[in-house]
């Protein structure tokens, strides 16, 4: 695939040299001429000096061929312009835009971004489900919303300790992905059985959440 | 009418002090409280501090009850950001951006937003003030037309304006005089130091000057 990347701050670097490493092309655009000057030797990728906002600069990155753009300064008024330009004046199939302020999460979804990623948001939570004793925590929200991986962790005193997973009903929309039990990563099948302390990864449908706590913990 | 405006720079106060002066309810947003010592001590709309596309701080701001929403900061981004969230989020019937890019604006007005450019709009006006100092192409925001002004000398004095139009290329839409500014008719005749504000089409400016008998101003 071919990706664009706006901005080369710590998140644009490492994401350039993992898809670099992932045999993708990709050519980064970049304000600073020290930061380019530096990435350049570093990265095998294009690197183009210049505002990722100015469609000149997005087409001689060659915008009209890039399967995806990935707009990842720590300005989200730049990302959000990227990725609108992106998607209404060159038609790239994927935009993907850093948010830096949680507030703004909703705008970016409204906006266009096809793919809006909180990192605050999802550090907060996973810190948040690591230091409190909520044991069910919300990783993140795709689809606009619609759809969130939760973490559960299920305590001795749940209802389904000992049960296999086919004789539990879950929500309609909702899938378990996997169960980490100690340091394995478990693949759910319908005779696995539930063990206390089991961290269970699920994707569901927003507004579920409560029936899955009411399954897991059997209470609201 | 309610009207929201985020920018407090030279731009955005003056154009809240008008509005403010003129009776409308005004709301200024700003990133930096010094910013609304521009205001003046006579302004009597609300300040509020913060980013003009937060969502929380805009519904603080009573955008929901909103007629108008203009972002005039001096961040195109920033502008076009805040203008699609108060049309797309909260549906604002009036919104207005000022975006300095060129291309920007263009791209964006033509994803039907209200865009001013006031790099555009200078650079015509100038462009206007070099070529004849008593014409503008902006106030009808065209380049093929704008509108030209005329002193009534001896030789057009007297005329009716219909006989002074030529259709299709220069038409008289408004008459000064010290009675005031009227609309004139066909048959208004005009007299001596009247000032005419006629549409001019801007390839025929020259000839039209030409034809009546106007020196390069």
């Amino acid at each position: 695939m071919y990706i664009i990347i706006v901005g080369a701050g710590k998140v644009g670097y490492y994401l350039a040299k993992r898809l670099v490493t992932g045999r993708h092309t990709v050519s980064i655009i970049e304000k600073d001429k020290a930061l380019c000057e530096e990435i350049a030797k570093d990265i095998e990728a294009m690197v183009i000096n210049g505002d990722g906002c100015d469609p000149d600069i997005l087409e001689e990155a060659g915008i009209r061929r890039a399967d995806v753009i990935a707009a990842v300064t720590g300005d989200d008024e730049d990302n959000l312009i990227v990725c609108q330009l992106c998607k209404e004046l060159f038609k790239v199939g994927r935009t993907v835009g850093r948010v830096n302020n949680p507030d703004n999460e909703r705008t970016f979804s409204e906006l266009g971004v096809d793919v809006p990623v909180d990192a605050t948001m999802i550090i907060g939570k996973i810190i948040e489900g690591e230091v409190s004793f909520s044991d069910f925590v919300n990783l993140m929200s795709f689809k606009r919303g619609r759809l969130a991986i939760v973490r559960i962790d299920l305590p001795a005193g749940s209802p389904v300790i000992n049960k296999q997973i086919k004789d539990i009903r879950l929500p309609d929309d909702s899938v378990l992905v996997s169960i980490v039990r100690h340091d394995d990563v478990i693949v759910p099948k319908g005779d696995t059985v539930f063990m206390p302390g089991d961290d269970i990864i699920a994707i569901t449908g927003v507004g579920n959440e409560s029936q899955l706590l009411a399954i897991f913990y059997g209470k609201i | 009418m309610y009207i929201i405006i985020v920018g407090c720079g030279r731009v955005g106060s003056e154009l809240a002090k008008l509005l403010s002066a003129e009776g409308h309810n005004v709301v200024v947003i700003d990133r930096a409280q010094s910013s609304f010592e521009r205001l003046g001590n006579t302004f009597n709309g609300l300040t509020l501090v913060g980013n003009g596309f937060s969502l929380g701080l805009l519904r603080q701001a009573g955008i929901e009850k909103a007629d108008a929403f203009c972002s005039v900061t001096n961040g195109d981004n920033t502008n076009l950001i805040s203008a699609q969230v108060a049309r797309k989020i909260f549906n604002v019937p009036k919104v207005i951006a000022r975006v300095y890019d060129p291309r920007r604006a263009n791209i964006y007005t033509a994803l039907g937003l209200d865009i001013l450019s006031g790099t555009i709009l200078f650079a015509s006006m100038i462009r206007d003030k070099i070529v004849e100092s008593r014409f503008s192409s902006y106030l009808i925001e065209s380049k093929d037309l704008g509108v030209l002004e005329v002193e009534v000398k001896d030789d057009l004095a007297g005329k009716a304006v219909a006989d002074i139009n030529v259709p299709g290329e220069f038409m008289v839409v408004a008459l000064r005089r010290l009675a005031g500014v009227t609309i004139p008719e066909p048959k208004t005749t005009v007299l001596k130091k009247d000032i005419l504000l006629a549409v001019v089409k801007v390839e025929k400016l020259d000839a039209v000057k030409k034809k009546l008998n106007i020196q390069n101003g």
